[in-house]
C-alpha cells in the first residue's frame, strides 16, 4: 500500500500541492507573441539593379557566381562521319544472281578507307573480326529494340549511344510499342567502316555500318491503347543500314547502336491511321481553294540519317 | 481518491503501451514499401490534374470499343473570383467544344476570355500530343473552378480600424473528351409528378393484417 502511494505521488506531482514549497522560476508575462497580421506593403519602390547591388554589398550578402555550363558528352560522336551511300536497287537484286554477286564483291573490296578503318579498329580492339561482328551487332540491335518496347532505360543506355537515344525515345514515353523480330532474311554484312577522331588527334571512335535484311512487325499504340501505326500480325521485310559506334580508346567502351542510314531510294513509309491537316496556302478574299489547283509538295528524295 | 489514482496509472501505462505499438508499426513499415494504414502524402508541387494526362492505358484488342481520348487541362492562379468563375464553368458543362467557344466569345465576363484561351490550348494539345483526329469532335466533360492562393492586403476603415482584404485568385480545370456529348434526359414536371404518385402507391404497411 505504501509503495503504491509513493509511485502514484510521483505521477501526480504537478497537480497535487504539498506543504513543501520548492522555489519555482518566476514567469513574468510579457506580450511578445505576435497576435496580428499585417499584409506586405504593396507600394514599395522597385529598386534598380545597381541600387540592389549596393544594398547587398552593404549588407554583406554574397551572391554565388552563376556558372553557365553546357555539358559535352565524349562517349559518343555527334553524327555519322563519311556516311555509307547504299547503291540503288540494293534490295532488288538477289545475292544468288551473277549481277548481285558482282555488286557485293565490288562493294567490299572497293573502299580502301574501310579496310584502313578495320585495321585501326583491330589495333585497339583485339576481338573484332569482320566475320563475327555482324551476328553480335544484330543481337545488339534486337536487344536495343526489345529494351525500347519495355522501356528499360538503363539497358537501353548500355546498348545505344547518347546520340541515338533521344531519336529512339522521343515522343514514345506515353505510347505503347509492340515490336517483334521474326527472322533475318539475309545474313547481316559489314559494308562500311570509318575511324574518325574527335577534338584531339588520338581520340578514336570506330563507326561500322551493317546491312540488315530482316522481317519485323511493329505496332504503335497511343496513350489510350488505340492503334496509331502498323499492325501486330503483319510482318514486313525491312532493309536497314545500321551504324554502330565504339569509343576505341576507352577500355570500357562497347559497340553500341549509333544510328540508321535511310537511303534516298527508300520506299515511302506508311501514313498514320488518323487524318492530319496540312497547312495550305493563305487565300486572298477573292480567291477560292478549288481554283488554285494546289499540289501538296512532295519532299525531296535525299539520304538522311536516323 | 483511489479511483482517480488507478485511472492515472492505468492511463500512463496505456499511453506507454500505445507508443511502443506505434513505434513497432513504424519499424515494420520502414521495411515494407507500401503500408495501407499510414497516410502517405505526395511530394511538394505535385499538381494532380496535370498528372492525369500522364496515364497510359494498355493496348486495346481489335474487337473492343475504341476508347475515347480524354484531355485534362487547367490554369492556375487566375486573378478572378472562384464564385464568379463557377457561373461560366457551369455554362459550358456538357457542350461541344465549338458551341462552348462561341458562347464564351460573346459573353461579357472577364473570366470568359480566360476560359476560352484555356480551351483553345487544350484543343491544340489534344491534336498534337494526344492523337485526337478531329479537333471539333471534342466535348466538355468536366469544367469547374477552385480556390487559388489569396494575397492579403490592408483595407483602411474610419477611426483607425482596418480590415484584411483578400486579393482573390482561382484555378480553372477542364476535361475534354473525344466524341459526341452524352444526351442528358430532360425530365418534365409531369414525369416527376407521375413518379411521385407511383412512389406513394408502392408503399406497403408492414406487419399488417
Amino acid at each position: 500500500m505504501a509503495t503504491s502511494i509513493c509511485r502514484t505521488l510521483k505521477y501526480l506531482q504537478p497537480t497535487i500541492c504539498l506543504n513543501i514549497k520548492l522555489p519555482q522560476p518566476v514567469f513574468v508575462p510579457i506580450r511578445t507573441k505576435k497576435r496580428y497580421f499585417i499584409p506586405p506593403a504593396v507600394n514599395v519602390k522597385q529598386k534598380s539593379q545597381s541600387e540592389q547591388e549596393t544594398k547587398a554589398r552593404a549588407a554583406g550578402v554574397v551572391v554565388r557566381q552563376q556558372y553557365i555550363e553546357r555539358a559535352i558528352n565524349i562517349s559518343c560522336t555527334a553524327g555519322i562521319f563519311d556516311p555509307y551511300i547504299p547503291p540503288e536497287g540494293d534490295a532488288r537484286l538477289s545475292t544468288l544472281s551473277k549481277e548481285g554477286l558482282k555488286q557485293r564483291t565490288e562493294q567490299l573490296r572497293q573502299s580502301a578507307a574501310s579496310q584502313l578503318a578495320f585495321r585501326k579498329i583491330k589495333d585497339h580492339d583485339n576481338e573484332f573480326s569482320t566475320k563475327e561482328f555482324p551476328a553480335l551487332a544484330q543481337q545488339i540491335f534486337i536487344d536495343a529494340h526489345a529494351a525500347l518496347t519495355q522501356f528499360n532505360k538503363e539497358k537501353l543506355h548500355s546498348l545505344v549511344t547518347e546520340r541515338c537515344y533521344p531519336e529512339m525515345v522521343r515522343g514514345n514515353r506515353y505510347k505503347t510499342l509492340r515490336w517483334r523480330f521474326i527472322e533475318s532474311l539475309e545474313p547481316p554484312r559489314v559494308v562500311h567502316a570509318r575511324c574518325p577522331d574527335m577534338i584531339s588527334k588520338g581520340n578514336l571512335y570506330g563507326q561500322v555500318t551493317l546491312r540488315v535484311h530482316s522481317r519485323q512487325t511493329l505496332a504503335i499504340y497511343d496513350r489510350f491503347g488505340r492503334l496509331m501505326l502498323g499492325d501486330e500480325d503483319e510482318p514486313r521485310d525491312v532493309l536497314e543500314y545500321l551504324v554502330l559506334e565504339r569509343h576505341l580508346v576507352n577500355p570500357y567502351g562497347r559497340w553500341r547502336l549509333h544510328g540508321k542510314i535511310v537511303p534516298a531510294w527508300a520506299p515511302p513509309k506508311d501514313p498514320i491511321i488518323k487524318t492530319v491537316i496540312i497547312p495550305g496556302p493563305t487565300l486572298k478574299p477573292e480567291e477560292a481553294f478549288e481554283d488554285l489547283h494546289y499540289q501538296v509538295p512532295k519532299p525531296k528524295a535525299v539520304q538522311w540519317y536516323k | 481518491m483511489a479511483a482517480s489514482v488507478v485511472t492515472w496509472a492505468g492511463l500512463a501505462a496505456f499511453g506507454r503501451a500505445c507508443g511502443s505499438i506505434r513505434s513497432r508499426l513504424l519499424g515494420s513499415s520502414s521495411t515494407l514499401s507500401q503500408v495501407s494504414c499510414l497516410h502517405t502524402s505526395t511530394e511538394l508541387n505535385s499538381k494532380h490534374w496535370e498528372r492525369k494526362n500522364l496515364v497510359v492505358y494498355p493496348p486495346q484488342q481489335k474487337d473492343e470499343l475504341r476508347r475515347p481520348a480524354e484531355i485534362y487541362h487547367c490554369r492556375r492562379q487566375i486573378k478572378y473570383s472562384k464564385d464568379k468563375m463557377w457561373y461560366l464553368a457551369k455554362l459550358i458543362r456538357g457542350m461541344t467544344i465549338d458551341q462552348a467557344l462561341t458562347q464564351l466569345e460573346f459573353n461579357d465576363k472577364k473570366g470568359a476570355k480566360i476560359i476560352k484561351e484555356v480551351i483553345l490550348e487544350a484543343q491544340d494539345m489534344a491534336v498534337r500530343n494526344h492523337n485526337v483526329e478531329y479537333k471539333s469532335n471534342l466535348y466538355i466533360a468536366e469544367s469547374f473552378s477552385g480556390k487559388g492562393k489569396y494575397l492579403k492586403r490592408i483595407r483602411y476603415h474610419g477611426r483607425g480600424m482596418f480590415g484584411i482584404m483578400d486579393k482573390v485568385h482561382c484555378h480553372y480545370f477542364v476535361k475534354l473528351v473525344e466524341g459526341v456529348p452524352p444526351k442528358v434526359e430532360q425530365k418534365t414536371g409531369f414525369d416527376q409528378a407521375k413518379e411521385y404518385v407511383e412512389q406513394l402507391r408502392n408503399r406497403t404497411i408492414i406487419h399488417s393484417l
